[in-house]
């Protein structure tokens, strides 16, 4: 620290120095400048001689002359020298600097990394909180001398001596020994009880090895006596340890518990689950947005540096620029988060609400509720497998039952979540979920008891004990169909299930591919369930073993995905290749299945996807080509319209035949004359009514709102499928309209509709279709009024910077023409060159010193010459003097004689 | 197999009855037994096949040659008279074959066709009566125009016939025998569908031009070279042609005539603003058949400076939803951009086409929407003014869009006021190349026109292929079990519309 202060201060006085010469300096005469004269002007060129102070220059040339060559010609031919090193004798600094610099100097030296340590003067040592000063005064000064008795056999040095020697004694133990040794005897003392101690301890160790030898020898002598008995002590001992040494190695090389994480607790599990599914969430999102509208997003703010090379350096600040529009509100929409959850001003809340339900709904008890629903489906479904015809309608009330519950469970839970997702709430949701799931299965209990005996139940148990345990995979698709023949509903979930469970794939490394193989095998089981369906019963229960598969089928896809979706996506080629042989005629039943099983197994969502993306297609085509006649034909094509809807419930997609195929459907609800005809596009025929109702049917009671699917089979246009079509239908377009409402042509696309709808005669049509009808016509009529459409702009182009070039570095041009030669060579020159340069310079010097010793040198002569003659005078003159005076006494003398 | 078997074996017995009569000329009860067999009806093609060996051999032996010279006819000796009777015979086994070229059976009718050719070309090279002075070659053109006659019936559809008479019309001598005998084969007056239909036909396949690679039927290369002489043929057709205009048309046989017009006829016509009222009227037939005449009507704008104003909302009026399901799609959209190519046509008129097609592509199949949106990109990039359907920053928006799609006037559709909101819908159509086609709206529109030809002929297969093709490492599976037996979880609508129980 002070050092650095004393250097500052130092530099600083430098400097100030240093201007004030300056200062002093820059008045410069005028007359003793001198100003070279060229000849020939070149602009822009600097010269370095332009203007000399000669007189100034040879100043200090003669200057340092006489500090350098002068003091060396004056010590020529001496041998000894003085200087003065002292501090502060180098310059003329006043006497106190002098003194100022040298105790600085003492102190700084004191500061040395050696020195730190060393205690200061002036500064007070204590020991044991009292000064030493103290000590010094009251204690004992021999106090640890009782001791020494004992550390003098150590061979260290004698205390005493220590203290005399090392720290020269204490001041207070000052005796008169002192005197007498001086300080070559106590070094000579040292030496010789170092010395001494030394061979004592060489004699120590001497006597110890010795002893040891003995000691070894006589062992050896001892050995032999001892030996045998030990050893067989050892075996003893070794038997009876066997057991337990076994023991301790094999825990010491078992394999040790490493640390791993606590168990989670179920809320861990349940916030685990949902972000997961909310991760896979947000990324189907993304995906149905597509890649390609995500690729090129470009950030909305530029900088003014930005060089165009598509560089950003924050992506996500869009979101902050604040702009208003023209009324002053904030185009920005702040999204706050609070607890994860997006704060939405209220208003808002209500109008996205609707839309949110759908997206929110994958909540972490709604999945277990799946589960558990999933698990009663399984009781449920294995009931209905036995006694179907019994068990039909009360299947469906617990199905409604649960579905209600389902629906009310999740509005809850969601409140719930709103409000504070908190632990205890989902503890609480565990519970009353626990509650219902009770609730359920006491309702089940119910139903089973009232409609079959328990003993249905116990034989469905019965199906799982009567079934072996585990089941191999099978081999070939035989195998599969042998094992599935002649079993019931049930038997068969309970293979499939075990199949899987049995050869999970984290069980064994072949299981995965076998697991693949039964996918396909259950894939070609259902085609040959749906191929050839001749009456309704068989269709019926081929739809149920389906719908009871499905969970399995479900699993299996998940174990291998590759395998899915590439025997799918087979499938899917195969069943495209047989249709494209006979257009007109729709694809089998399985088809359909096969497009329903795409849409449970992947997402339909998305903007692109290997497999759904074809399968639009298929059923595009399907829609396009295939001539509708029978109430089959009908019935397949609405199928697939509901397979559209399902399938773009999510991504509110438009594919615009079904909306065609749905008007035609409707085209021939219309009674039509032969004078007056009704443009349709094929397959529809202008003049097809087969929907026409005829009679009057408003008193059906009994009137399903769903399609039966044994009219996939029937051919005969009935009355009742009439209506129950034309239901269809207008069920559809509702939930068409409900989807496609927000696309800017929606009024456009529902067209064709708007025309159709209005020329069908309602009159005959029971109350449950006229109300759908005016239901379709309101929300038509409803699109048509609220539509608002907003002029299509352009994205505005980004102004395109102008480039930045490169800054173009150019050589200066020289006028002296270089050599064109190597390197070495090229350098060789320069020094040459240089060399040549310093000789002359050096010569110079040497002359100039030359002239400056021998202008010394005339001067000494010259001054000596005038001493000389100056003496000479002086003694010239005491001569004359002494002669005037002996001149003087010669007159006296004469006068006297 | 027996039924093959037991043919078999009779063409076997026939062909040795037939080497027998060739072995001994004499014995012509081989011959007529052939003939007996043939007129009782079974086994006529074999028995055909016979007849044309026996003939064939005979005439490539010389065997019915007569030689005639000039003024004095021929030598009366034995053989001379054998060849009399056997060309006699011969002369009537043709006229045999030829009538069974009208068969039912079209196995027979296309074997009577190729053994009456064949004999045909065979005489043709063998003349039965040699002429010792004439140089000029010898044509059996009476033959050849029995044939014809046969070819042009007005009993049934002969389409397959006349496909087959195409191999035979790659000769040049057949094609400008044809042409000569045309003229007085046409009807002139009214004739049945048949007639004209199996006549167009035939006049499709003829050529003007001879072939790059003359070959000779009924000439031996090496003898003198026929002279095809085009003048004359021109001369023909332009004969030939009132006729057939005059002719009552259905609407099969008028599209057959369009396509036959447009192909061979329209550039050899003398005087073809002559049709100009003919296409006025296939025009309104509506159908393939306008769209025929449209292109015709398209050629005389170009080459014959025709001028026909109201051709524009012709073409408009052609856009219907149906279009999408007929095989004239392609022609249809070529000729539309064809039509609107021109950078010089008033805004309105190309804004009202661009809505229009919009609209349409509102109600057609996804293959088609492609070809509608490149289309009207197309447009845009063609009439720079068009850009206000697609960037209108007046800021207003609209209740309806402004556009009337059942005025039939493109001049007063509207379209000028609207914006293609019909394309930013379809921006979400289910198919990716469809929703990528419709999406050059937004981005700035490029520099170079797209190539509509390509995917003019694209079916749904084509996409299907290509989806299934396009590879992507990306496996997506649905995360969300299934809850109910084959219920989604989200989005479920099998299970609310129908009934599986």
């Amino acid at each position: 620290m002070a050092k650095t202060k004393n250097r500052k201060r130092v530099s600083v006085d430098h400097i100030q120095k240093k201007r004030q010469e300056k200062g002093a300096k820059k008045t410069l005469n005028p007359f003793e400048m001198h100003i070279n004269k060229e000849k020939m002007r070149v602009l822009g060129k600097k010269l370095k001689n332009e203007r000399g102070l000669p007189g100034v220059s040879r100043a200090k040339a003669i200057k340092k002359r006489k500090g350098t060559l002068l003091s060396e010609y004056k010590l020529q031919h001496k041998s000894n020298k003085f200087t003065d090193r002292r501090i502060g004798e180098k310059g003329h600094a006043p006497d106190e600097d002098k003194i100022m610099a040298r105790f600085a100097a003492l102190r700084a030296k004191a500061h040395n990394r050696k020195n730190i340590f060393n205690l200061a003067d002036d500064e007070v040592l204590t020991h044991k909180g009292q000064t030493l000063s103290e000590i010094e005064k009251f204690d004992d000064p021999k106090s640890d001398e009782e001791e020494s008795e004992d550390e003098n056999k150590t061979g260290k040095l004698d205390s005493n001596f220590v203290e005399n020697a090392h720290f020269g004694g204490g001041v207070l133990s000052k005796t008169g020994q002192e005197g007498a040794k001086n300080h070559k005897q106590l070094i000579e003392q040292l030496i010789e009880e170092s010395k001494k101690r030394k061979a004592e301890k060489q004699r120590i160790k001497e006597a110890t090895e010795e002893l040891t030898e003995k000691l070894d020898t006589e062992w050896k002598d001892l050995v032999q006596i001892v030996k045998p008995n030990k050893k067989n002590e050892e075996l003893v001992e070794k038997a009876q340890l066997n057991d337990y040494d076994k023991m301790i190695r094999e825990l010491r090389f078992e394999a040790r518990g490493t640390v791993s994480d606590r168990l989670k607790t179920e809320e861990e599990i349940a916030k685990e689950e949902k972000e997961k599914l909310e991760m896979l969430e947000q990324e189907r999102l993304d995906r149905m947005k597509g890649a390609t509208e995500t690729g090129p997003q470009r950030p909305n703010h530029r900088s003014a540096d930005d060089l165009d090379d598509g560089f950003v350096y924050e992506s996500d600040f869009e979101e902050n620029i604040l702009s208003y529009d023209k009324d002053g509100v904030a185009k920005v929409q702040v999204t706050a988060e609070f607890k994860g959850k997006p704060i939405v001003p209220e208003s808002e809340l209500e109008a996205t609400n609707s839309n949110n339900e759908e997206e929110e709904n994958p909540d972490s008890d709604q999945d277990s509720n799946c589960d558990e629903q999933e698990n009663s489906d399984v009781e449920q479904d294995e009931d209905n497998s036995n006694d179907e015809e019994k068990m039909e309608s009360d299947s469906e009330d617990s199905l409604a039952d649960l579905k209600k519950d389902e629906s009310s469970d999740d509005s809850e839970s969601e409140k719930e979540d709103d409000n504070k997702p908190s632990g205890q709430d989902i503890i609480a949701k565990s519970k009353r979920k626990l509650e219902i799931s009770n609730d359920n299965n006491a309702k089940k209990v119910k139903l089973s008891e009232n409609t079959l005996s328990t003993s249905e139940r116990l034989e469905l148990e019965k199906a799982g004990n009567d079934l072996p345990f585990t089941f191999k995979l099978p081999e070939t698709y035989e195998a599969l169909v042998k094992m599935f023949e002649n079993r019931s509903i049930a038997h068969q979930k309970v293979i499939l299930e075990r199949m899987i469970k049995c050869n999970h794939p984290s069980l064994s490394q072949g299981n995965k591919n076998g697991l693949g193989l039964l996918f396909v095998y259950v894939l070609q089981y259902i085609n040959d369930l749906f191929t050839d369906t001749e009456n309704d019963v068989h269709l019926k229960q081929s739809f149920h073993t389906f719908s009871s598969l499905t969970p399995y089928i479900f699993e299996l896809a998940q174990l291998n995905p590759e395998n899915t979706h590439n025997s799918v996506l087979e499938v899917l080629k195969e069943k495209h290749q047989e249709f494209r042989k006979k257009k007109k005629k729709y694809a089998g039943l399985e088809v359909l299945v096969y497009l329903k099983l795409v849409s449970l197994l992947f997402s339909t969502s998305d903007f692109r996807h290997q497999i759904v993306t074809p399968c639009f297609m298929f059923i595009e085509q399907m829609l396009k080509f295939c001539r509708v006649k029978t109430a089959q034909d009908i019935a397949y094509g609405l199928f697939l319209c509901t397979l559209v809807l399902e399938y773009t419930a999510l991504s509110k997609r438009v594919l615009p035949l079904t909306i065609v195929y749905l008007a035609g459907i409707l085209h021939m609800a219309i009674p039509k004359t032969s004078v007056k005809l009704i443009k349709i596009c094929p397959p529809f025929k202008p003049l097809a009514s087969d929907l026409v109702l005829t009679s009057d049917k408003t008193s059906l009671s009994t009137l399903n709102s769903k399609l039966n699917v044994s009219y996939l089979i029937q051919s005969e246009v009935t009355d009742e499928f009439k209506i129950v079509a034309l239901l269809l239908t207008l069920r559809l377009l509702n939930d068409f309209i409900e989807n496609l409402k927000d696309l800017p042509s929606s009024v456009e696309i529902f067209e064709p509709i708007n025309k159709f709808l209005i020329q069908i005669p309602m009159e005959f049509y029971p109350k449950l279709v006229r109300d759908e009808y005016k239901r379709v016509c309101d929300s038509l009529e409803k699109l048509q009024s609220e539509r608002k459409l907003e002029y299509l702009v352009l994205e505005a182009k980004k102004p395109k910077a102008l480039r930045l070039y490169e800054p173009k570095i150019v050589e200066i041009y020289d006028i002296k023409r270089r050599k064109v030669q190597s390197k070495e060579k090229a350098e060789r020159e320069k020094l040459m060159h240089k060399l040549k340069k310093e000789t002359k310079g050096a010569l110079r010097e040497i002359r100039r010193d030359k002239a400056f010793l021998a202008r010394v040198k005339i001067n000494e002569r010259i001054q000596s010459d005038k001493e000389r003659r100056a003496r000479v005078n002086k003694l010239y003159a005491e001569a004359a003097n002494q002669q005037s005076e002996l001149n003087a006494m010669d007159r006296k003398n004469k006068r006297k004689k | 197999m027996s039924q093959n078997d037991k043919s078999g074996k009779i063409s076997k017995i026939l062909r040795q009855k037939a080497q027998e009569f060739l072995n001994s000329l004499d014995n012509t009860s081989i011959l007529m037994e052939i003939l007996k067999h043939l007129e009782s009806g079974s086994d006529t093609a074999s028995c055909l096949l016979a007849i044309d060996m026996i003939f064939s051999n005979m005439l490539r032996d010389g065997r019915m040659c007569v030689e005639i010279f000039a003024l004095k006819g021929s030598e009366k000796t034995a053989e001379t008279a054998r060849a009399k009777m056997l060309q006699n015979i011969y002369e009537q086994c043709f006229k045999g074959i030829v009538e069974y070229i009208n068969n039912d059976n079209v196995k027979i009718a296309m074997q009577g066709l190729s053994s009456a050719m064949n004999l045909l070309g065979l005489e043709g090279k063998n003349p039965t009566n040699i002429y010792m002075n004439e140089t000029e070659n010898y044509f059996p053109l009476n033959k050849f125009k029995m044939i014809l006659m046969k070819l042009l019936s007005d009993k049934r559809n002969n389409s397959v016939l006349i496909n087959k008479q195409t191999e035979y019309l790659l000769f040049d001598d057949i094609m400008f025998y044809t042409w000569k005998l045309l003229p007085s084969l046409t009807a002139k007056s009214n004739p049945n569908e048949f007639y004209i239909m199996n006549y167009l036909l035939l006049l499709e396949k003829l050529q003007i031009s001879p072939h790059s690679h003359t070959k000779y039927l009924c000439y031996n290369d090496n003898s003198v070279q026929m002279t095809f002489d085009e003048v004359l043929i021109k001369k023909n057709l332009n004969r030939i042609w009132p006729c057939i205009m005059v002719w009552d048309h259905s609407i099969e046989t008028h599209r057959q005539l369009l396509v036959v017009l447009l192909e061979k006829v329209l550039l050899h016509l003398d005087r073809p603003l002559l049709l100009t009222d003919f296409l006025m009227d296939s025009l309104d037939v509506g159908g393939p058949v306008s769209l025929l005449a449209l292109q015709g009507i398209f050629t005389m704008i170009q080459v014959h400076n025709l001028d026909y104003p109201n051709i524009f909302s012709k073409l408009y009026s052609m856009f219907e939803p149906e279009i999408f399901h007929t095989k004239y799609k392609a022609r249809l959209f070529y000729l539309a951009d064809l039509f609107l190519s021109s950078t010089h046509l008033p805004e309105m008129l190309v804004a009202a086409f661009a809505k229009r097609l919009a609209r349409l592509a509102l109600l057609a199949p996804s293959e088609d929407i492609i070809i509608i949106c490149q289309f009207i990109g197309n447009l845009i990039l063609r009439h720079q003014g068009l850009k206000y359907l697609l960037h209108n920053t007046n800021g207003i928006t609209a209740s309806t869009d402004p556009y009337i799609m059942e005025e039939s006037d493109p001049n007063k559709s509207n379209a000028t006021r609207s914006s293609l909101w019909e394309l930013r819908s379809l921006q979400s159509h289910v198919q990716p190349s469809v929703a990528n086609a419709a999406k050059f709206i937004s981005s700035p529109l490029p520099s170079v026109e797209w190539d509509i030809g390509k995917i003019l002929e694209n079916s749904g297969d084509d996409i299907f292929d290509k989806e299934i093709k396009k590879l992507s490492k990306l496996i997506v599976l649905h995360f969300e079990r299934p809850t109910n037996g084959m219920s989604l979880s989200r989005g479920e609508k099998l299970h609310s519309f129908w009934e599986f129980t």
